[in-house]
């Protein structure tokens, strides 16, 4: 079994994983990183894209308001390339309390919220398609965020600082030596390989996931996958990110995310995170919330559907489980030290993306206490790698570059417009890509083809350059175009069920992809 | 000078109905939203391919393949009057070299080297059926990104023909037009036109042959003057060619599609593109009209005969709502799954609720309304609007076009006498 | 009116539109600009896929400006995106954001050039005629040197009506006659006046301004807003509110029709009323033959017209109601042209860089014309007329004129 040594193991390659990756990398400990799958497979690749102002959580938990207004203005400075900077408007439509709107403003200037009251005529201006009958709105600096850019660019971040990332790597054993963790043992999920990695610490950073990774070490976390599905519209409705002025609920908010605009969420129980599935009822409240922000929403074309496993910790676990230093209601750093009696292991839960920074600089404070070394938190001001020039990027950036491509470099994914050199770069980052592992890193098969004319480009390719066996590419092409049916099978209605009919038309009529050799 | 017949729709079926009451003498309107999907398809024609085990003798086995399949629509038509209207398509499209029998499916490689069972096929595709095995170098051009030849040669190398003979493919890939660019199929049909270039494209493919018998390429061996590429390719080659159909647009398809419009200008009659049929005006038991929408207004088309070839779900004949409605959009004629679930499927490879969706209609292919009876006695159904076939998964749908479009001209006509 | 960054227009239904998209590629195998050169990515890029792309303000992509405005992808979508329409409005925000050039402002302002021409009319004409001016032009202006550009006439169509003594009908249309007839071609709207006369039709000739298309073609919007509300008020002079309003310039009466609503989108009461009452001349003609009521003492024209539908009449999605009538003068041998686009598509073809585009597009066209060598080719769009003339050498002349002619006209 091959073997590694470092300071800090972390479980775990959504955004808080990568954040404790490139906190501790800064602060000049040596890092590893595994997960069970791709980087940004679970719930931060699974959201709903909100870079939040802190507005939504202004009236029922001004810390986490707080924290959103401090942590945006932060990301802004760090990691402009992984955002847009689209803005968003509070709105209290009919059905919205006046009062509310009241308490908003006040809370949200109490939390250190840059916002500001625009007439309805200005708002209805900005955004034609809002309802016209909301009656306040209000300015605030939402932004949305594109989750695999931003944690691709904390893991290149942090493996430029020595840190190594381990993608596949599912956790299988955690080593412990009496009441302490001196590391795990990880498989590699496509050669079956186990690797031992020995740490000082191991910092559990597994999300919803992290209750069965402590079970792993022995102790419980009490985390509770909470589901929320989501909506993607085939194009933007609105250039802001819209929300419902008042106390949060379902299906109100709109966030424009790249080429669509993306509808969330619903929040539901869950035994097990990986229960993604969602249920027509659930498309159809989203579908109908939709109404009450933009009129016609229904009429608009429904791309896909998918849900995420939200990290939720009860209070009790907070309040119990905290160590030393409990640092946020929206998330918590537990100490197993202090908390279970087991030594070398910390647990972040909770939390949200816009706040990954902060958490990982809370997580990492104590992993640096632990270790009795390391230096001081760095991130308020280390600019990301891409992010140098400060420029957010924009919706039409990649029309801007397709234009200026050079005509020997064809557009893959149409859709997305994602070229043959795109295509080209990423894959020679490692071996071993699924085709979604490419859609999450390039966006091909997002589109409004769901993947109908692309993906046999991208798995033909792969194959001539030998990335591929031949009945890798067959089966690579099955596995994605079945991955891409389950977030259209439950909205098959008006354009994407045309859509979906010339899709399976091409697969099964022109490919005969039914009848290939295995 | 009013029109005998109106067709809503220009793809296969609807230019089949249109072609065949042009040539009994009727004038004819073609009324469609836009193209159908004949500019996509790889206009190979099939009949019947998989039941779902494969079929060699599709009119041989269609009376077996209805019994598990009773609401098909072919149980419409006797398989003579299929057969009948597959020889009149052979005879119509001699100019294409269509070639084939209904009695026998060829087996044909696929983009990505599957062997797919079809019947009839152009004269650029006839040298591909491997039914009886051969050894075949398949040509890939650099920088055209729908073909994949090492991938398409590999699966087509496992491919196990009934027959038990051995299929044996290799690759290579050409470069053409200078170094490797986006080779748009378009512009590359176009381009092949040109004698220098497909004499570039002849040396290169001579030079690297060995000791294959045939040579399989992608379908973009030009548009309007295929025939005449085709033709001095394989001279320059020295070895018979065949096109491999790609996803759309299809070079095929388009030449099918251009053919069947001249067919039908020179009798006379019109395809009229862009034009949304909105509604219809009635008499009794008669359609009068059916009311379309112009620039600037909507008006009122009159005839005595109507064809409805607007096509499924796919095209927009029928509209699925997000409340789950389902709508025949000009007619409202009544709509069926045609046998297919409710909810759909896990498994992709299934049949999902929409995919044998269409119009329920009675012994004369004319649609319903809601209370079960013809909703009119002048207006026939044909093509992929019918309920109950599964065309790509079945290798079905231009039979059903074929047969249905040439049966509703007959009724229509007969009607008409 | 100011233009807003992020205006209403932004979110027409024709942006809507986008999502109806499939991604078939129908439209880009019927593109006929496409197909000729790369510097054109096809209908369905810089059309439903770059909308998506695309937000007020800031426009991502510079190549929507080689979309010559044909509208055949909009034909023959199934799927009814507005392609073509998507394209004029990022075309439009194109130049609001970066300008026109002059050479833009002034093709698309024909009155401009035709007033400017008329009192010097024998002098215009031989400067366009003079190789030596036009190369300057071309230079300087980027009007290609070798573009087809109309004659300028001393005499307007309006000083003719002035000395018109028209019959007097209780049947009246109002006469929409465009700039052309105004400014070049005065022997149309002067042969449109007769056939409708002919038929027992008192015509009414309102004084009348450009409706604005060529200020849309070239993205000019807002100049042609005003514009085409203005013309829909002229179109309605006191006591024609409920008349048949006939065009003879098929684009122009497609604008009316349609383009000023959908695409610009221009709202008045006039122009909603005016949109609803346009006909194409020969619509028109052939509903009146259709009801009986068309004259038909034709005299035999002896001669092979070979004759071609335009694109923006094709547009107006009324099938080829020319042909129809035509094909009821004896001895009339017609053939009929059966090819998408001449190239010229309004003002495109005559812009320095998009001249050779235009001439390949038209190649097949004008192929076919030379194999056909037809005493006369007839068109019902004027700027087509001058393309096919300038490329092939044969007269070209509007299919009314031929119509005319039949009637006992010379």
């Amino acid at each position: 079994m091959n073997a590694l040594d470092t300071d800090v193991l972390v479980i775990g390659g959504g955004s808080t994983g990568a954040g404790v990756a490139w906190d501790s990398a800064l602060r000049g400990l040596h890092v590893t990183l595994v997960d069970r799958q791709d980087f940004a497979t679970g719930t931060s690749g699974r959201f709903h894209g909100l870079l939040h102002s802190g507005g939504r959580y202004a009236v029922k938990d001004p810390g986490s308001a707080r924290e959103c207004a401090a942590e945006n203005r932060i990301l802004r400075q760090v990691a402009a390339d992984c955002l847009e900077d689209t803005g968003g408007l509070f709105v209290s439509t009919p059905e919205d309390d006046l009062e509310y709107a009241d308490r908003f403003l006040a809370a949200a200037r109490a939390a250190g919220m840059e916002i500001e009251e625009v007439p309805v005529g200005v708002a209805l201006r900005d955004e034609p398609r809002l309802n016209p009958k909301i009656r306040r709105a209000f300015r605030v600096q939402d932004g949305s965020i594109d989750s695999w850019k931003m944690i691709s660019a904390l893991l290149r971040g942090a493996q430029a600082h020595g840190a190594k990332v381990l993608p596949y790597h599912k956790v299988v054993k955690v080593i412990r030596q009496g009441d302490r963790v001196e590391g795990a043992v990880m498989e590699d999920q496509r050669t079956g390989e186990e690797v031992r990695v020995n740490a000082g610490c191991v910092v559990n950073a597994a999300g919803a996931w992290s209750g069965q990774v402590a079970q792993l070490a022995g102790c419980e976390v009490g985390v509770r996958p909470g589901k929320g599905v989501m909506v993607a519209i085939n194009h933007r409705l609105a250039r802001a990110v819209l929300n419902r002025c008042h106390l949060p609920s379902d299906g109100d908010i709109i966030v424009p995310v790249r080429t669509v605009s993306v509808i969330g969420t619903t929040d539901h129980p869950v035994a097990d995170p990986d229960d993604t599935e969602c249920s027509p009822e659930e498309v159809h409240q989203m579908i109908e919330a939709g109404e009450l922000l933009v009129p016609g929403f229904k009429e608009s074309r429904a791309l896909r559907v998918w849900s995420g496993s939200r990290p939720l910790l009860p209070k009790t676990e907070g309040a119990a489980g905290a160590g030393d230093r409990e640092v946020s209601r929206s998330h918590t750093v537990l100490d197993h030290g202090a908390r279970d009696g087991l030594e070398g292991l910390v647990t972040i839960a909770g939390g949200k993306f816009t706040t990954l920074r902060l958490m990982a600089e809370d997580t990492v404070d104590v992993v640096v206490r632990k270790l009795g070394r390391g230096a001081e938190c760095r991130t308020r001001t280390e600019v990301l790698p891409g992010s140098e020039s400060h420029h957010f990027y924009w919706i039409g950036n990649r029309q801007q570059e397709a234009e200026s491509d050079p005509p020997d470099d064809p557009l893959i994914c149409e859709c997305e417009l994602v070229s043959q050199h795109d295509l080209d770069t990423v894959v020679a980052r490692r071996p071993n890509w699924r085709l979604d592992d490419i859609r999450r890193a390039l966006r091909v098969g997002m589109g409004p083809c769901q993947g109908g004319f692309c993906a046999f480009r991208v798995a033909g390719m792969l194959h001539q350059e030998g990335r591929y066996g031949r009945a890798e590419a067959n089966s690579a092409l099955r596995e994605f175009v079945q991955e891409r049916w389950k977030g259209v099978k439950v909205i098959s209605w008006g354009a994407q069920a045309r859509q979906t009919r010339l899709d399976r038309w091409i697969f099964e009529g022109v490919y005969d992809l039914e009848h290939l050799p295995e | 000078m009013g029109t005998d017949a109106v067709v809503l729709g220009a793809g296969t079926a609807g230019m089949v109905a249109a072609l065949r009451l042009a040539a009994a003498g009727a004038s004819v309107l073609v009324l469609a939203e836009g193209e159908g999907g004949l500019p996509l398809a790889p206009a190979q024609i099939d009949v019947l391919g998989y039941r779902p085990q494969l079929i060699l003798d599709p009119l041989g086995e269609l009376g077996g393949f209805l019994e598990s399949r009773p609401d098909h629509p072919y149980r419409l038509i006797e398989a003579e009057e299929v057969g009948a209207s597959l020889e009149w398509f052979l005879e119509l499209s001699a100019p294409l070299g269509y070639t084939g029998s209904p009695h026998l499916n060829r087996l044909q490689p696929t983009a990505l080297g599957a062997l797919r069972p079809t019947c009839l096929v152009p004269e650029t595709m006839a040298a591909g059926d491997l039914s009886g095995g051969g050894s075949v170098l398949v040509v890939g051009l650099r920088g055209f990104r729908d073909f994949h030849a090492p991938l398409l040669a590999e699966n087509l190398s496992l491919a196990h023909p009934p027959s038990g003979a051995e299929v044996r493919a290799r690759s290579v890939e050409v470069s053409l037009l200078g170094d490797p660019r986006d080779l748009r199929p378009q512009l590359l049909a176009r381009r092949l036109e040109e004698r220098p270039v497909l004499a570039e494209l002849g040396r290169e493919i001579r030079s690297r042959l060995e000791q294959e018998e045939l040579v399989g390429m992608p379908a973009v061996l030009g548009l309007e003057r295929s025939h005449e590429a085709w033709q001095r390719l394989q001279e320059l080659v020295g070895r018979p060619v065949f096109e491999i159909p790609t996803p759309p647009p299809s070079q095929p398809g388009q030449r099918l599609q251009q053919h069947l419009f001249r067919a039908l200008r020179r009798l006379g009659g019109e395809v009229r593109l862009g034009v949304r049929a909105t509604g219809y005006r009635r008499a009794g038991d008669r359609l009068m009209a059916v009311r379309v929408v112009t620039a600037a207004r909507e008006v009122e088309i009159p005839a005595d005969h109507f064809v409805l070839a607007t096509g499924g779900i796919g095209t927009g004949g029928i509209t699925a709502g997000a409340d789950g409605e389902l709508r025949e959009e000009v007619f409202g004629a009544r709509v069926s799954r045609g046998g297919a679930p409710d909810q759909p499927l896990v498994e992709y490879m299934a049949t999902q609720p929409l995919d044998r969706l269409g119009v329920e209609v009675d012994q004369e292919q004319r649609p319903l309304g809601a209370g079960g009876e013809p909703l009119f006695q002048n207006l026939w159904a044909a093509g992929a609007a019918l309920a109950g076939a599964e065309p790509w998964r079945e290798k079905s749908g231009e039979g059903i076009s074929l047969a249905t479009g040439y049966r509703a001209a007959r009724l229509a006509g007969g009607a008409r006498a | 009116m100011t233009e807003l960054a992020w205006g209403a227009e932004a979110w027409s239904e024709v942006r809507a539109s986008l999502d109806r998209c499939i991604k078939c590629t129908v439209c880009e195998t019927a593109c006929p600009v496409a197909a000729v050169t790369e510097l054109f990515p096809g209908p369905k890029t810089v059309g439903p896929q770059a909308e998506r792309f695309r937000t007020g303000g800031q426009s991502p992509d510079l190549s929507v400006d080689y979309c010559s405005g044909c509208g055949i992808c909009s034909r023959v979508c199934p799927q009814d995106v507005r392609i073509a329409e998507l394209n004029s409005r990022a075309r439009s925000e194109l130049k609001r954001e970066r300008g026109a050039p002059l050479r833009d402002q002034l093709v698309a302002r024909p009155g401009l050039l035709g007033r400017a021409g008329r009192p010097v009319a024998p002098l215009f004409n031989w400067a366009m005629a003079n190789s030596l001016i036009r190369w300057a032009g071309e230079r300087t202006i980027g009007i290609h040197r070798k573009a087809p550009v109309p004659r300028s006439t001393t005499r307007t169509f309006s000083y003719w009506v002035g000395h018109h003594v028209g019959t007097r009908s209780a049947r009246r249309v109002v006469y929409f006659h465009g700039c052309s007839t105004q400014w070049y071609e005065p022997h149309v709207g002067q042969k449109v006046t007769a056939i409708l006369e002919h038929n027992g039709y008192q015509v009414v000739i309102p004084k009348q301004d450009c409706c604005g298309l060529p200020l849309q073609s070239n993205g000019l919007f807002p100049a042609a807003r005003k514009a085409v509300t203005r013309l829909a008020r002229q179109l309605v002079p006191d006591g024609t509110s409920d008349l048949p309003v006939i065009a003879s310039s098929t684009s122009c009466g497609l604008m009316l029709k349609r383009e000023a609503r959908e695409i610009l989108g221009a709202d008045s009461p006039e122009l909603r009323s005016v949109s609803q009452r346009t006909y194409d001349i020969f619509e028109f003609l052939l509903e009146l033959h259709q009801r009986g009521e068309l004259r038909t003492d034709f005299k035999p024209v002896p001669l092979t017209v070979a004759y071609h539908a335009p694109c923006q009449q094709q547009n107006q999605l009324i099938g080829k109601p020319a042909l129809e009538i035509l094909r009821l003068i004896p001895g009339l041998r017609l053939v009929e042209l059966d090819r998408s686009c001449c190239g010229i598509a309004g003002t495109y073809g005559v812009k320095r860089e998009k001249y050779e585009i235009a001439m390949r597009v038209g190649e097949p066209l004008f192929a076919d014309i030379q194999a056909e060598g037809p005493d006369l080719v007839a068109c019902d769009s004027e700027t087509c007329r001058w393309q096919i003339s300038a490329a092939t050498g044969a007269t070209s002349v509007h299919p009314l004129e031929i119509l005319h002619r039949a009637y006992g006209g010379s």
